[in-house]
């Protein structure tokens, strides 16, 4: 597999765990069954996590005042994971995640210190009968805390694709900022998405938005691709590919890795 | 180069094509004018392909093919062009990736062999220049965020990228302030060679103060009710259409 080629003779270090506590190049784990981190205060790191074979994983992260991190976390095998995450004051955290297979990613995240700020972006793509799941929870548990998602996704076949989304503002979490995106793309009749974004506001001075969409292929962009020439086939492929294609684009690593990751999502979306 | 004969289409349960003909020739430039709700934009809809619409009689001959039993991407492959009056908006798919797949096809079904890396490139800053659009523009998702402007000169310039036999522009000037207009109208007259073909839809005879056109025709309730030279189109710019359609109300 292309990736773990990279992964082995790329730039990438081998992480297992523990502190990181000074600047150091890209970090990756490979099917980790537990991984322990801590970024230390100030320090800015990033790690991608590759899942390559069925599995049940947890990730325990923790982010010291003013540190950041840049999570790539990629399943491209049935997998069951629980991440955690927890913000300390001025931290920052963007994560990617790009499901390829059936998998169940639940993200627990915890901003625990004024001016921390979250990002996530991710994309579940499921063909045949997979069913993929990506549970966000965000937890503002002080004030001044931003946090941000956009999670899309793209199911055909007989595949589900469940989105659950959770925002929790503290009864004095003031002044949060936080929004959670959904957007879905269902082909043919028997494909299912389940999208469920949730404010659960206990402040009053915040600002909060959410929004879900579930929709078809754009038929007017297909004929509009089909009088360039391109077939119909291609212009459905094509659409799909743009629409995935900006959380694919976030994977901060290097250009051939991000190519490498590029080539198994259009294998996956030939498969729809 | 395309001969339609007693087009009627309908969409839904309404008719709105009753009966077109229109011969149109290599070297030609014909513009269709004509009232709102006239069928103009259907037209161009029934040639290109759209499926919306249903043909219910006639017939349509391009290069001598039966146009009407081709899907839309063989029209277009064969040199078939329509200019949006409504250009779509592509999400995550940039123009270059894009025209690289549309110059792609059309130069396979001619029997040409694929650009390289290099060719295409130079290709598109060529044709970017035609209708003075930047060249960064073809790394921006399709038509997304565009203005108006920019979208129809976008629209001019795929048509340069694809060397059309025939162009449909429908109301390609519609919503363009005066430079643009110029632009736009400029460019079509730079891609006109004795060998293709243009159609212009417009509502405007100021368009065809740069596209000057060998034919100008009204279409009305379904059908071209009056043909004639470009003179006509200024006589409606003064006049309106009154003198034309009174005969037609019902």
């Amino acid at each position: 597999m292309e990736l773990l080629e990279l992964i082995r003779n790329g730039e990438f270090r081998h992480f297992g765990g523990g502190r990181i506590e000074s600047a150091c190049g890209p970090l990756a784990a490979v099917d980790p069954s537990k991984l322990k981190m801590t970024v230390a205060s100030g320090v800015s790191a990033s790690i991608v996590i590759l899942h390559t074979r069925a599995d049940e994983t947890v990730v325990d992260i923790e982010l010291e005042p003013g540190a950041s991190l840049v999570v790539d976390d990629l399943y491209l095998a049935e997998t069951f994971a629980e991440v955690r995450i927890r913000q300390a004051a001025d931290s920052r955290c963007r994560l990617t995640t790009v499901e390829l297979q059936s998998a169940n990613a639940d993200y627990d995240i915890d901003l625990d210190g004024a001016g921390a700020s979250f990002e996530a972006g991710g994309v579940f793509v499921g063909s045949d009968s997979d069913h993929c799941v990506v549970d966000l929870t965000t937890r503002h548990n002080v004030p001044d805390c931003t946090s941000s998602s956009m999670v899309k996704g793209v199911v055909s076949g007989k595949a589900t694709g469940e989105f659950r989304g959770h925002v929790y503002v503290a009864p004095d979490a003031q002044r949060t900022d936080a929004r959670q995106q959904s957007r879905n793309i269902e082909l043919g009749d028997n494909a299912h998405v389940i999208t469920k974004p949730q404010l659960e506001i206990y402040a009053d001075d915040v600002k909060c938005s959410h929004g879900a969409t579930v929709g078809q292929i754009d038929d007017d962009a297909v004929l509009y691709m089909r009088q360039r020439g391109l077939s119909e086939a291609e212009a459905r492929r094509l659409q799909i590919e743009g629409f995935v294609s900006d959380v694919v684009m976030r994977c901060s690593v290097d250009e051939s890795f991000r190519e490498a990751l590029n080539g198994c999502v259009k294998t996956k979306l030939e498969r729809l | 180069m395309l001969s339609v004969k007693n087009l009627h289409a309908r969409v839904a349960d309404k008719e709105i094509l009753k009966g077109i003909d229109l011969e149109v020739k290599a070297g030609e430039v014909h513009a269709i004018m004509g009232p709102n709700g006239s069928g103009k934009s259907t037209l161009a809809s029934v040639l290109a392909g759209n499926e919306k619409y249903t043909v219910t009689e006639g017939e349509v001959l391009f290069e001598g093919r039966n146009l009407l039993e081709l899907p839309v991407e063989e029209r277009a492959r064969m040199g078939l062009f329509l200019g949006f009056q409504y250009p779509v908006e592509i999400p995550g798919v940039t123009m270059a990736n894009f025209m690289k797949m549309a110059v792609g096809e059309i130069r396979k079904y001619r029997g040409e062999e694929p650009l390289t890396a290099a060719e295409f490139l130079r290709m598109m800053r060529e044709k970017c220049a035609i209708v003075e659009l930047d060249t960064r523009m073809t790394s921006r998702a399709v038509n997304e965020g565009f203005s108006g402007g920019e979208k129809k000169k976008n629209e001019i310039f795929q048509m340069a990228m694809l060397e059309p036999k025939l162009a449909i522009l429908d109301e390609t000037d519609s919503g363009l302030d005066i430079d643009a207009l110029r632009i736009v109208a400029t460019g079509v007259t730079k891609l006109r060679t004795p060998e293709n073909a243009t159609v212009v839809i417009t509502h405007y005879q100021r368009l065809l103060d740069y596209i000057v056109p060998d034919y100008v025709h009204v279409l009305y309730k379904g059908r071209i009710i009056y043909s004639g030279d470009k003179t006509l189109a200024l006589k409606l710019e003064k006049e309106g259409y009154d003198w034309l359609i009174n005969d037609y109300k019902e």
